[in-house]
């Protein structure tokens, strides 16, 4: 891909938006990061993965931890820098790629060539999905899915002034319970492309 | 009893705010003041005497503010100008330093002369810690060594987590160790009326003989993981030279000679008669002077927030004094303690350090200072035995968790910023037994000397 092209994909659990973005990176070849981001660091810096795993995406403890001069010591707070880092140099060094979360809609807002998109979806179609995915009863699946999405709506409120899932921070929002996973993505490629031509 | 119920739920919702975080600090306190004033002082007491009293602003135009020609004496209530001025003029001292490449030259000068080897290096970077902090805030100390440690551990290929453990340890000791080291000794200092010597001669020997037993303990819990993987054979051209550092050559003689003036000031200012607030002054305005291109840049860099922040606190502080709080508190201190001096040392250092460990540890030092003063009148106990009892609970107690001192936050957050991530268990597990271990060694040197 001569031009770059950077593809941020918020989700709602269990709406299939993990699985779109993947789509979305194999189709137009390109990288895709996601928990995966985490690797790439550790492999980059010679780290240790075990230190860095159970602290993605998640929300700081005011009480457990302190800010200084802008310095905080909480490790979910500095592994969200990290990562901010990270897809910073990724972007600016020209790289093209699918980034899931991790607030990218807001780090990398700076850059021309990035295409925000929230997929969201209905209630019973994501019960439905999570029900099969995971082998879960109804009620699991409901609980899961509120669990999930109140994490990810605090980490992301927490690091950025926009609301997680709010329109105005995306240049797409899109209920995949609509087209199902195929009509989005088909959707969303014939969009992309356009945008992608008239950068 | 009305200003009294305000003081409290003031003092309380203002350590409730700081705690969670959730307005900045500086902002916390400063909104605390105003209701300090407005409640307290208002509504509470109907006493514009207590508002002027607590502002304070006439010490700063006498004579003692600046230079004391006899003992030197206690400082009023309310807000301590002395210790805003002071720290403000470290800031801007500091602030120029950094700017020339002072630390990060002393870091790398030090490193070259122990031939980066990782152990001499983890010991002399300890040492260097604690010797710096005793006259630099312990953040910038943080802030520079930190930030060498992992350049060096990323050549040297050494796991710099317990390097950095150890260095965040010595920060606040060497803080503990002088009247400058720590905000908590500057207010103690500046309020009871006690010189750099005093705190030198009584918590630096305690600082001193810990450091000892310090360096012991990190090295038997940390030799074997320094010594793992770090490389064997060094390409010396791959680190950097001490020299390379310098960004100013005039300017970094200029900031050394500055700052050996300013040590030379403080060591000296029982004698000379200058006092804190005019050494601030002294070093700020020579730092300005010589660096005038940069006065700017360097004024922007100081850390307003904190100084806003003292000011509030004082203020709130000011409130429960006023009303008489504080004089309960230290009742209460002293029937627990059914006025037993080793008792009452055991409670005020353990309080201390428990309570510095878990929250900011420069309000929990200002509201002690009163309540020491009375329990001192109150019981005939010393007044300056119970000002090295507190100021070692509090610099020490903050190093056990990772949210007890700025140190531990900076060092901690230095170490994430390239991966290295120190959660709550790792860092407790290490630190709270050293923590433990010197406020022990501190409360038996204050029993075996003092009483």
């Amino acid at each position: 891909m001569e031009k770059q092209l950077i593809i941020s994909v918020g989700r709602e659990y269990g709406s299939g938006g993990h699985e779109i973005a993947e789509r979305l990176s194999k189709h137009y070849g390109i990288q895709l990061f996601d928990h995966n981001l985490l690797d790439e660091i550790a492999a980059e810096k010679h780290l240790d993965m075990r230190n860095l795993r159970g602290l993605d995406e998640k929300h700081r403890s005011r009480l457990a931890s302190r800010t200084v001069r802008g310095y905080s010591s909480s490790p979910e707070e500095n592994l969200y820098l990290l990562q901010f880092d990270y897809l910073k140099n990724k972007a600016s060094s020209g790289e093209s790629f699918v980034v899931v979360g991790r607030c990218s809609e807001t780090i990398l807002k700076e850059c021309d060539s990035m295409i925000s998109i929230f997929v969201l979806g209905d209630m019973d179609k994501k019960i439905e999905r999570i029900m099969r995915l995971y082998q879960l009863s109804k009620d699991q699946a409901v609980w899961k899915i509120r669990e999930k999405d109140m994490k990810r709506k605090r980490y992301h409120n927490d690091h950025c002034d926009g609301k997680w899932g709010d329109s105005r921070n995306y240049d797409l929002c899109i209920n995949s319970s609509k087209l199902g996973i195929d009509g989005t993505v088909a959707l969303l490629t014939e969009y992309i492309d356009k945008r992608h031509i008239q950068q | 009893m009305l200003a009294q119920v305000f003081a409290v739920i003031i003092f309380i919702a203002m350590f409730v705010f700081i705690v969670t975080e959730i307005v900045e600090r500086h902002i916390v306190s400063l909104v605390c003041a105003l209701l300090t004033i407005l409640f307290v002082f208002g509504i509470g007491m109907h006493s514009m005497t207590a508002v002027i009293e607590t502002i304070n602003l006439k010490s700063i135009i006498t004579a003692d503010f600046w230079y004391l020609s006899g003992e030197s004496g206690e400082s009023s209530a309310g807000i301590n100008w002395e210790t805003i001025l002071f720290i403000f003029g470290m800031m801007v001292m500091v602030e120029g330093m950094a700017r020339v490449g002072f630390f990060r030259w002393l870091c790398m000068r030090i490193a070259k002369l122990v031939k980066y080897q990782v152990i001499p290096l983890f010991i002399t970077f300890m040492v260097l810690s604690t010797v710096l902090a005793m006259f630099i805030d312990s953040i910038t100390v943080i802030l520079f060594l930190a930030a060498v440690t992992i350049e060096l551990s990323q050549l040297l290929k050494f796991n710099p987590v317990p390097m950095i453990l150890s260095e965040i340890f010595c920060a606040n000791l060497g803080g503990s160790a002088t009247m400058c080291g720590d905000p908590p000794n500057i207010i103690i200092g500046t309020s009871l009326g006690y010189s750099f010597t005093d705190f030198v001669t009584n918590t630096g020997l305690i600082a001193g003989i810990s450091l000892i037993a310090v360096l012991i303990y990190f090295y038997l819990l940390f030799r074997k993981e320094l010594k793992a993987g770090a490389a064997e054979v060094i390409d010396y051209s791959s680190l950097p030279s001490p020299e390379s550092t310098i960004t100013d050559k005039k300017g970094f003689i200029i900031s050394s000679m500055i700052f050996a003036v300013a040590i030379v000031l403080l060591v000296t200012h029982a004698q000379t008669g200058l006092t804190v607030s005019a050494i601030g002054v002294i070093v700020a305005a020579a730092t300005l002077a010589t660096s005038w291109k940069y006065a700017i840049l360097l004024l922007k860099k100081v850390d307003y927030k904190t100084l806003l922040f003292f000011i509030g606190l004082f203020v709130v502080i000011g409130g429960l004094e006023q009303t008489g709080i504080l004089e309960i508190m230290a009742a209460f201190i002293g029937k627990i303690s059914g006025g037993n001096v080793m008792a009452m040392i055991a409670i005020i250092i353990w309080l201390s350090a428990i309570a510095s460990a878990f929250v900011d540890n420069i309000p929990f030092a200002t509201t002690m200072i009163p309540i020491i003063k009375s329990l001192s009148v109150t019981y005939g106990v010393d007044l300056s035995m119970l000002a090295w009892t507190l100021a070692m609970g509090t610099d020490i107690g903050g190093s056990a968790t990772p949210i007890g001192a700025s140190a531990n936050v900076v060092g901690i957050a230095t170490a994430a910023r390239e991966g290295y991530m120190i959660k709550w268990g790792q860092y407790c597990r290490k630190m709270m037994p050293a923590t433990v271990m010197v406020v022990l060694i501190a409360m038996l040197i204050i029993y075996v000397r003092y009483l």
